[in-house]
């Protein structure tokens, strides 16, 4: 894909097989597999390639199992890769791990890098000695993020004492203390309430912005997805499924688009438009739905404008998440007819 | 509230610490979150110091020398209180790893630019000056009003043990880091674990000083390093080992720390390599 030398990570034909064995259960099974096993291959990641530029807010999307986790876990150089190349910020993380550590930041969302049995504060202070953060930037750093996450009422307290939200805005912080060029977000938002969720969001998108930090981004929740991700890739299997801007995911695969019309009271005249179906009709407010491939949004606009009084317009167009799930669902083919049902009015 | 406190308040942070130093330090700051385990164990040390104590005055019976043994009956008391002190000195986490390999928590560790191995030594050493301060050095003082233990007169055998303890602690820390590493290629290490603490328990010198094994049983004891961890620092420590022999002892040691830190820092090589995160 795009090699240009903008891009900060570069993934060519990347793989990682792991060896499960099968074993035999019962009594007499597990006297067999003390003798001979069954190995299978599982291909976790199947030879991937791609490379994010600088500043990208990438979405990396899958469903449970797909190898997004596994991809994750070889970028940051904590996993051996079974046969590809990496390279991140100019490093191969699993050859300069310690290299590559400082040019990342790197939430789990399970896990937490914080030390379980002190208080924040200390955590903190420990990240900026393996960091060696020169005292002005940690300074500014920490007390930036400590405002923005509102980390005050928590620093005293132990980590085994915070709740998950809590917690999961002091890993946050951990990640990005020193003030990392990439940071990879493995599913940051489980478990947290909306109010949360919203939360992290608001504050991912200003780190991305005003920090310039590209992001990767791991998570089954669509919304986080929609609100934050200018790209993304959708694996499936360990193989890629999809890549490319979130926009050019509607436009690639969301051929269908519906409008909802609300008339002036005093207009109770149809609509009919060749190729635009009229749906469902009140007195005053009509469905429409049609094929952009048969003709545009604007031109069935105009029209409707021209010829009568209308009060209010809204379009609507499948949620991401919605398109998403029908990748999944039906591989790629499949999901270049998908249908507007579930969203739609 | 002064405009001094308000700064305090915003910027809560000391001036910059070298990372082991604060790896020390914080391994050190996080044992006292553990109040109740801390009063535990030096009960638990003053039972045990009772119980070897009191026994081993029932083998003397009250006399001052034992047929076969090469102690005095104070010596033996002496032997006793301080090889259980200096086990009490020793004590550290010994499966980490393990544990954080099977969680899956090391992947939190393996992201930090910094060297695993040293962390974690660090980490065992600020352990170690934590038992130092919060049990060793107490139950030193209660067992030397309340048993017979006799602390040595000549400064010589202070410097000696000093040495011995720094070597044999190190030949302790490197066998459990290596036997923990064991956990990079097995998912059950239990009974690697339970072979470590038998061999510990046997051969330390910790319960039983070599002494008393059987003649033929000492050089094979001696082609091992466990006797190397509590019954040569405590021997020097009682004077039950002196002058060259104590050196000769010594330079043993330390080949053994030079031989396992080579081993274990290969192993370490090929566990890094070997490397599986489990967990999702
Ligand atoms: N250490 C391992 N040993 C064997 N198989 C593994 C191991 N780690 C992952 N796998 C397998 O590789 C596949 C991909 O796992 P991965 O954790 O990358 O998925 P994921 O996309 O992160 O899923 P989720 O959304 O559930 O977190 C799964 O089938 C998993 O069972
Ligand atoms: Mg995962």
């Amino acid at each position: 894909m795009m090699s240009d030398d903008n891009s900060i990570i570069r993934v060519n034909n990347l793989s990682r097989h792991f060896t499960v064995a099968d074993g035999k259960s019962g009594f007499i099974g597990s006297i067999q597999n003390l003798f001979s096993r069954r190995y299978t291959t599982k291909k976790a990641v199947d030879d991937i390639s791609f490379s994010i530029a600088k500043g990208d807010f990438v979405g990396y999307v899958g469903e449970n199992g797909a190898g997004k986790s596994t991809t994750i876990k070889m970028l940051t150089g904590i996993l051996v890769p079974t046969s590809g190349k990496i390279v991140v910020a100019g490093n191969v993380p699993h050859i300069n791990r310690a290299q590559n550590a400082r040019n990342i930041g790197v939430v789990f969302g399970q896990r937490t890098q914080l030390w379980w049995d002190l208080p924040v504060l200390e955590s903190f202070d420990l990240l900026r000695s393996i960091f060696r953060v020169p005292e002005d930037d940690f300074k500014r750093n920490f007390e930036e993020l400590s405002e923005t996450l509102e980390l005050g009422p928590l620093l005293k307290v132990p980590v085994r004492k915070l709740s998950l939200g809590q917690r999961m805005r002091c890993d946050l912080t951990a990640a990005l203390l020193h003030n990392p060029r990439i940071l990879f977000l493995d599913e940051p938002t489980i478990g947290l309430d909306i109010i949360a969720k919203d939360y992290v969001r608001k504050f991912l998108k200003m780190v991305n912005k005003e920090r310039e930090t590209t992001i990767i981004l791991t998570t089954h929740d669509m919304d986080d997805i929609e609100a934050l991700c200018s790209r993304i890739i959708i694996l499936d299997q360990g193989k890629i499924a999809y890549d490319g801007s979130t926009e050019k995911l509607k436009i690639d695969y969301v051929r269908e688009k519906a409008i909802e019309i609300e008339l002036h009271e005093d207009d109770t005249g149809t609509i009919s438009i060749p190729n635009v179906k009229l749906v469902k009709s009140t007195a005053n407010k009509k469905w429409l739905r049609f094929n952009q491939d048969d003709i545009s949004v604007q031109e069935v606009v105009s029209q409707i404008m021209r010829e009568r009084r209308v009060k209010d317009i809204a379009i609507h167009e499948p949620k991401v998440g919605d398109i998403i799930k029908n990748i999944y669902a039906n591989g790629k083919a499949a999901s270049q007819q998908t249908k507007l049902q579930k969203t739609l009015p | 509230m002064s405009s001094e406190n308000t700064h305090t308040d915003t910027f809560p942070f000391g001036p910059a610490k070298p990372v082991y130093l604060n790896f020390i330090e914080k391994s050190f700051q996080k044992q006292i979150a553990y109040k109740f385990e801390y009063f535990v164990g030096v009960l638990n040390g003053l039972l045990f110091i009772f119980v070897f104590t009191s026994l081993w005055n029932a083998i003397y019976a009250g006399a001052d020398t034992l047929e076969g043994s090469p102690f005095t009956r104070s010596q033996m008391i002496s032997y006793a209180v301080f090889a259980m002190l200096f086990r009490i000195s020793m004590t550290m986490e010994d499966n980490e790893i393990g544990r954080k390999i099977r969680t899956g928590a090391i992947s939190m560790d393996f992201i930090k630019p910094v060297s695993y191995p040293l962390m974690l030594f660090s980490e065992a050493i600020g352990q170690t000056l934590f038992h130092w301060f919060t049990r060793v050095i107490p139950l030193s003082i209660i067992s030397l009003l309340a048993f017979d233990a006799v602390m040595p007169q000549a400064p010589s055998a202070y410097v000696l043990t000093a040495i011995a303890w720094v070597l044999g602690y190190s030949i302790l820390y490197i066998i459990n880091f290596g036997f923990s590493l064991l956990a990079f290629w097995f998912t059950e290490v239990f009974s690697f674990q339970l072979m470590k603490f038998g061999l510990f328990t046997l051969f330390s010198g910790g319960i039983v000083p070599i002494d008393f094994f059987p003649d033929f049983a000492k050089p094979l004891i001696a082609l091992i390093p466990f006797q190397y961890i509590l019954y040569v620092p405590t021997s020097i420590f009682i004077g039950h080992i002196q002058g060259a022999e104590a050196i000769r002892l010594l330079l043993i040691q330390a080949v053994w720390v030079f031989t396992l830190g080579f081993i274990c820092w290969r192993v370490w090589k090929a566990a890094q390599k070997k490397l599986i995160i489990q967990g999702g």
